[in-house]
């Protein structure tokens, strides 16, 4: 009866922001993202990547309450690295790994139909479609 | 600068001169080994080597819950004399998988088409029209359902198997959707509308997805009580008459295995491609609005000063 719409995990509404940022005053270079209508899906995997990056002194993530619809993100960095650009260069980090392993996945779905290895099996509606 | 370290980053950068897809400006970003084991119309195996468990976690979890698919989301009932009512059976006529791979990435959203209801852009039409005149019960399957006319879109169980045209589906394993009495009758129209899994659930496009790392155990991650207990995993490196493999305690996650099995409304491989797809859009959206947030910062510390 009132249970919220089903879209509202994944659709942002009207004038809402998908990342706000502010400072943490506390300590110097620390930011904290809110990434609205997004999970664990995102959330960890550009945590894991931030982490990689030997600038970033901190980077956690956690979601507040499971029927909000958001994570917030904190990153502290090294002095003249702002948390913005640690951020903006995970996500490019996470699209090149993401650009390259759909590359594998094309050429490996080619060969398993071209050559039906062992245990892989041909045979599709779309198989003439250039994937 | 050392000498030592001089050297050293001549020599990455030599590396990075040689490996086509490293860039020196990216020094971080992992660089995925996947192996396909298995694929066929049903399943897809497979192995990635050399990411985090987080990436691989998130593909698992994008497979299932935003890999977008076409299921029945509104009923016009024009005639119900089931045992059903019509709530009950538009829930379990939303349940029907039907087959997209050719439609649904040209499909829109039906919340952002310009039409009023439903158009051909953001839909397609599903009727059905069954009644039982005889003593014996009729089932009304899936198989009753009928889309426009050399529409790609069918209930899964109506789905040819692989590229044969003789192929015979009147003895594949339709869905039941009710059983009708002599003199009842169910006539309806529907649509079958995009959506997302995380949505609702009947629009995810997988059954099973299983994903597994570290199958001896040697980072414990878990801790078995007692491990001659539990089964070897198959994809199990020790002796049979070993359960365990002793502690890795500088081990990382880095291998994983999947198994991605479809309900049939993809093809393994469209799951596979749509969920990379849908990763990366989710994470270009997340940079551009990055950019704005910065934009926003550095036009406030321009107001005040
Ligand atoms: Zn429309």
């Amino acid at each position: 009866m009132n249970a919220p719409p089903a879209f509202e995990s994944h659709l942002l509404y009207p004038g809402e922001k998908k990342i706000t940022m502010e400072k943490d005053t506390k300590v110097p270079n620390a930011c904290i993202f809110t990434f609205n209508k997004e999970d664990h899906t995102l959330g960890n995997m550009i945590r894991a990547q931030l982490i990689k990056d030997p600038n970033v002194v901190f980077a956690g993530y956690k979601v507040p309450h499971p029927l909000e619809n958001k994570f917030i993100l904190r990153i502290q960095t090294t002095a003249d690295y702002a948390p913005t650009e640690a951020l903006n260069n995970a996500i490019t980090d996470l699209l090149s790994e993401l650009a390259f392993t759909e590359e594998q996945f094309r050429e490996e779905f080619k060969d398993a139909k071209r050559k039906g290895v062992h245990g892989r099996q041909t045979g599709h509606r779309n198989e003439d479609e250039e994937m | 600068m050392s000498l030592d370290l001089i050297a050293a980053a001549i020599l990455s950068r030599e590396l990075y001169a040689i490996l086509p897809f490293r860039r020196s400006n990216m020094p971080y970003a992992n660089q995925p080994r996947v192996v396909v084991t298995e694929l066929d119309d049903e399943v897809v195996k497979f192995i990635i080597e050399n990411t985090s468990l987080s990436t691989a976690n998130s593909l698992r979890r994008v497979f299932m819950a935003e890999v977008p698919t076409l299921a029945i989301d509104y009923v016009e009932f024009e005639q119900n004399t089931s045992v059903l009512h019509d709530e009950f059976l538009a829930h379990r006529l939303g349940m029907i998988p039907f087959t997209c791979d050719e439609v649904v990435d040209r499909l829109q959203y039906a919340r952002d088409c310009d039409c009023d209801g439903f158009c051909e852009r953001c839909s397609v039409k599903v009727t059905c029209s069954a009644d039982c005149k005889d003593a014996d019960t009729a089932q009304v399957t899936s198989q009753f359902m009928r889309t426009p006319e050399g529409s790609s879109v069918v209930p899964v169980s109506m789905k040819q198997r692989g590229n044969d045209e003789d192929y015979d589906n009147s003895n594949n394993d339709h869905i039941l959707i009710v059983k009708l009495r002599k003199g009842q009758e169910l006539k309806f129209k529907a649509f079958a509308k995009k959506g997302i899994g995380k949505e609702h659930a009947k629009w995810n496009p997988t059954c099973g997805v299983s994903f597994e790392y570290d199958p001896d155990n040697e980072l414990r991650h878990t801790w078995y009580p007692k491990p001659e207990e539990w089964p070897q995993s198959e994809h199990t490196k020790l002796p049979r008459d070993e359960h365990q493999a002793p502690f890795n305690s500088m081990g990382v996650a880095d291998r994983f295995f999947f198994s991605v099995e479809t309900n049939g409304a993809l093809s393994p491989e469209n799951i596979i491609l749509s969920g990379l797809a849908e990763l990366k859009r989710k994470l270009t959206f997340a940079q551009s609005e990055l950019m704005s947030v910065q934009n926003d910062v550095q036009n406030e510390a321009l107001v005040i000063h």
